[in-house]
């Protein structure tokens, strides 16, 4: 061939890795300016403090954000998170109550994720309900029962000196950060280097194709919706720990704060499309928002519309990054 | 999303009337210059075919045309007005349409509902008459001979009838210049016969056609002049009478290239795969055939007559309902396509868009997904691995593209089949299944697949090739067999099969009564 096939490289490769990470970038950017606005309307945001409940709020929002983002590549949609949360975490409470030894409870409360995500998994992969729908109605019948069980009121237990130190700090940070961080180096590794990680966003991107090549579809579409329930279980977790009761009204709204900053960080909501590391930028964004405006100390109506406006912008910029990268169709 | 028009007086009038011109067209996609400086005249009332390698830009042009994509410089003039097509909307109030190369249609809504949709005559909320959609559907089917359903929905439609219901889309739209991308691509003969009717029946109703093929006996057959573009480049136009074939291939290329080869001899081995009374009711019928290590065997067929279907049921993508396949004599149970790779099988799906590439993932992972073991040696993915690999794939198979992370979405519709071909050629394969294997490549590359196929089955392999390119299918088989109406009707040895007693075996026998019924 008189022509190469690999044309101008470097150039068009340099550019191409730029235009691949321009989202990121940008998020970066917005990240910064979050923090020079709120540090400069509220003295206390910038302290060592602030910066601590920052994290451990991320925590709350990132752990079951690292698997909304292999549930949303696979072309998929988990909106139980919240309720499914609150539900494990009452159960947990209920069998520490009892007492049950704090091993035995946070393993039965694990093993409660993964069913409860396998059952989506399977209302989808099998029975072919669209995962909107199993998950729906999930959220609804998963907060109903726990308000059932609880009267709506909290479930105590005997202090449990374990479960403290998993809501306290270690070397300063809490160790729910601690957890999220360790279980986001464990997400990229998967995304990026299992075939398995591969197989998702194989599925995401076009279901026919993936089978054709010999991907099993059904299984791998199980999975990310149990891993998605697992990881509502670690958030119970913590979440018991750092309240040191069972609460059925616990962690409403997580799901939307989850997709949020799974959506901002750039993940396609079509599937096929987004990446760990825009996640964890997604997360920050999202709770930095969160944070700056609670300390301001803005009407929290208003913090809902100003947090819903600044969602939507992300989003925008980022689409209009991508199209400006000649990505956009 | 409307389209402005402004006059641009004192075009000199030449001898025939200009329905559209273009001058200075160049595109970019982030950054990379795909279409340079492109000027080109369209008459009225004429059948004009652009030609060019994979990713010459050729759907480009037509996409800039039909509003898909605006012009990073350059102006189009439609009867010496200049016009802004920001949309394909626009395009259509402009009298310009474009049929896809790959057909984009609506999966869940019927044929005529699909036929429907698009045409807009400026009542959003007017009411839709159904029974007129449905006899104005039917009759337009009936124009392009397709006896079909027009109330099933577009899912499952094989690709051929998929590119009929867009041609008759863009019938309906009594546009002034209709562009065509490759829509023979998926066609058998008779098709393409009454598709070439009724073109130029609208050429001579004084309606432009753009028509892009690779096949140069259609454009022949078809066009009054050619415009040949390379790398971006429109490099010439001319009346088709008077270039010859070699010249033609010459500026596309800018060199010399092999015509059919004939397969290599081989020796044909024991049996590879025999499949016998392969039936689902409703799609084929006690389909029974061997095919031997080393041979190629071709199946032949019109439109519809269930070949894809059997390609698919002996991968597992929808099971036969009964009959027995057998891989090196052993009975296999391929229920799952993740079966029939197991048993080191391979397919080559005819429809890349819906059932080959993963549009929003690199080229590098579109090329090794069916190989997930060998990039990951130790069960972890090895990136520099991976790239590799595809790298070499690129080279091997010619594919054109600026990085392997680009995304195959953004690759020309020849280079995505290369790639598809490339990621099966991975698993080495004992048996290939290729459905319309070099639908949308050029000629150049071509005739590097036709001998890559060949060594393929030098090699020991056992070839199962569907095509509708008869003299493709004719040099290139061993032995063809011939479908029709989901049976087997035909079964020529290398020296008896001719185009004559193909098309003789693929014609349907007995009369259909209700074939409405029989579709749906
Ligand atoms: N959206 C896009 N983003 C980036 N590059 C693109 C995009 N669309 C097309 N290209 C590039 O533009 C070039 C021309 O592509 P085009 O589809 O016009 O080729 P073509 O002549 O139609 O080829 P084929 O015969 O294979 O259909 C190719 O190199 C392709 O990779
Ligand atoms: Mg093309």
């Amino acid at each position: 061939m008189s022509v190469p096939t690999v044309s101008p490289r470097g150039v068009a490769e340099t550019r191409r890795m730029l235009a691949g990470h321009m989202n990121e970038l940008g998020l970066l950017a917005i990240i910064v300016i979050l923090y020079g606005v709120f540090g400069a309307l509220s003295p206390g945001f910038l302290s060592a403090n602030n910066q601590v409940n920052i994290l451990r709020d991320g925590a709350t929002i990132g752990i079951a954000a690292w698997a909304q983002t292999l549930v949303i590549v696979a072309g998929e949609i988990d909106i139980s998170v919240g309720p499914m949360v609150a539900f494990i975490a009452v159960i947990m409470a209920f069998l520490m109550k009892v007492p049950v030894p704090l091993p035995f409870a946070l393993i039965g409360g694990v093993v409660l994720g993964l069913c409860l995500g396998s059952l989506a998994g399977v209302l989808r992969a099998i029975f072919s309900v669209p995962s909107f729908v199993a998950t729906l109605g999930l959220w609804s019948a998963l907060r109903g029962l726990a308000l059932f069980m609880t009267n709506a009121l909290p479930v105590t237990f005997d202090d449990n000196d374990t479960l403290d130190w998993i809501g306290d700090n270690v070397f300063g940070l809490p160790v729910s950060a601690v957890v999220m961080v360790i279980l986001f180096g464990v997400f990229v590794f998967v995304s990026r280097k299992t075939a398995f990680g591969r197989s998702v966003y194989a599925v995401g991107g076009n279901a026919n194709a993936a089978h054709l090549c010999g991907i099993n579809v059904t299984r791998i579409r199980i999975l990310v919706f149990a891993i998605s329930g697992l990881m509502a279980a670690i958030t119970a977790i913590m979440l018991l720990a750092r309240l040191g009761s069972g609460n059925a009204g616990a962690a409403s709204g997580l799901e939307f704060d989850v997709i949020a900053a799974v959506v901002v960080g750039g993940t396609s909501l079509s599937g096929g499309r987004g990446s760990m590391l825009g996640t964890l930028l997604g997360v920050l964004t999202i709770t930095v928002i969160g944070d700056g405006l609670v300390l301001y100390g803005i009407n929290s109506f208003v913090q809902d519309v100003v947090r819903g406006v600044i969602i939507v912008v992300a989003v925008l910029l980022n689409v209009a990054a991508s199209r400006r990268s000649g990505r956009h169709v | 999303m409307s389209a402005s028009t402004q006059s641009i007086g004192g075009q000199s009038a030449a001898d025939r009337a200009i329905l559209l011109s273009a001058r200075g067209i160049t595109k970019q996609f982030a950054g990379v210059e795909v279409l340079r400086d492109v000027d080109l005249d369209l008459y009225a009332g004429e059948i004009h075919a652009l030609l060019g390698e994979n990713g010459a830009g050729k759907s480009t042009f037509a996409k800039i045309v039909a509003g898909v994509h605006r012009p990073s410089r350059g102006v189009l003039l439609l009867n010496n007005a200049r016009i802004e097509v920001l949309s394909p909307l626009a395009a259509q109030k402009l009298g310009i349409t474009l049929i896809h190369q790959e057909p984009i249609s609506f999966p869940d809504l019927s044929i005529s509902e699909n036929l429907a949709l698009g045409r807009d005559d400026g009542k959003p909320l007017g009411r839709v008459r159904w029974a007129e959609l449905k006899r104005e559907a039917n009759s337009l089917m009936a124009q392009l001979g397709i006896m079909i359903d027009v109330t099933r929905p577009m899912r499952g439609l094989s690709i051929a009838d998929q590119q009929m219901v867009e041609i008759a889309r863009a019938l309906a739209s009594e546009s002034k210049l209709i562009i065509m991308d490759e829509p023979t691509a998926p066609l058998t003969p008779k098709e393409v016969e009454t598709l070439f009717g009724i073109s130029r029946q609208l050429r001579n109703e004084g309606r432009s056609i753009v028509f892009i093929s690779h096949r140069l006996e259609e454009v022949r057959a078809l066009c009054d002049r050619v415009t040949i573009f390379r790398d971006g480049n429109k490099i010439a136009t001319e009346e088709t009478k008077n270039l010859t074939d070699a010249e033609i291939i010459r500026l596309m290329i800018g060199r010399e290239v092999k015509g059919y080869i004939p397969k290599h001899k081989t020796t044909v081995g024991e049996v590879a795969l025999a499949v016998e009374g392969l039936t689902l009711p409703g799609r084929f019928e006690n389909i029974s055939f061997e095919i031997r290590k080393g041979e190629i065997v071709g199946l032949g067929g019109l439109v519809g007559a269930g070949r894809t279907d059997v390609a698919r049921a002996i991968f597992g993508v929808a099971p036969a309902a009964s009959g027995t396949i057998a891989v090196n004599g052993q009975v296999v149970e391929i229920r799952e396509p993740a079966d029939a790779v197991a048993q080191g099988l391979a397919f080559v799906p005819e429809d890349r868009a819906v059932a080959g590439i993963f549009r929003t993932l690199p080229v590098s992972q579109n090329i090794t997904a069916a190989v997930p073991e060998m990039i990951a040696p130790k069960g972890f993915i090895r990136h520099g691995l991976e790239r590799t690999i595809a790298l070499d794939s690129v080279k091997k198979m010619m594919i054109r593209l600026v990085s392997p992370r680009q995304p195959i979405g953004e690759l020309s519709g020849g280079n995505q089949q290369k790639a598809i071909l490339a990621r099966w050629l991975l698993t080495d394969p004992k048996i290939l299944i290729l459905d319309e294997p070099t639908r949308g490549v050029d000629i150049g590359v071509k005739a590097e697949f036709y001998e890559m196929i060949g060594a393929l089955a030098a090699s020991g392999r056992a070839i199962l090739l569907i095509s509708s390119e008869l003299p493709e299918l004719l040099a290139l088989s061993d032995r063809v067999l011939v479908m029709s109406e989901g049976q087997l009707t035909g079964d020529f040895a290398r020296g008896d099969a001719t185009e004559e007693s193909v098309m003789h075996a693929a014609v349907p026998r007995r009369k259909v009564v209700g074939d409405a019924q029989a579709a749906a």
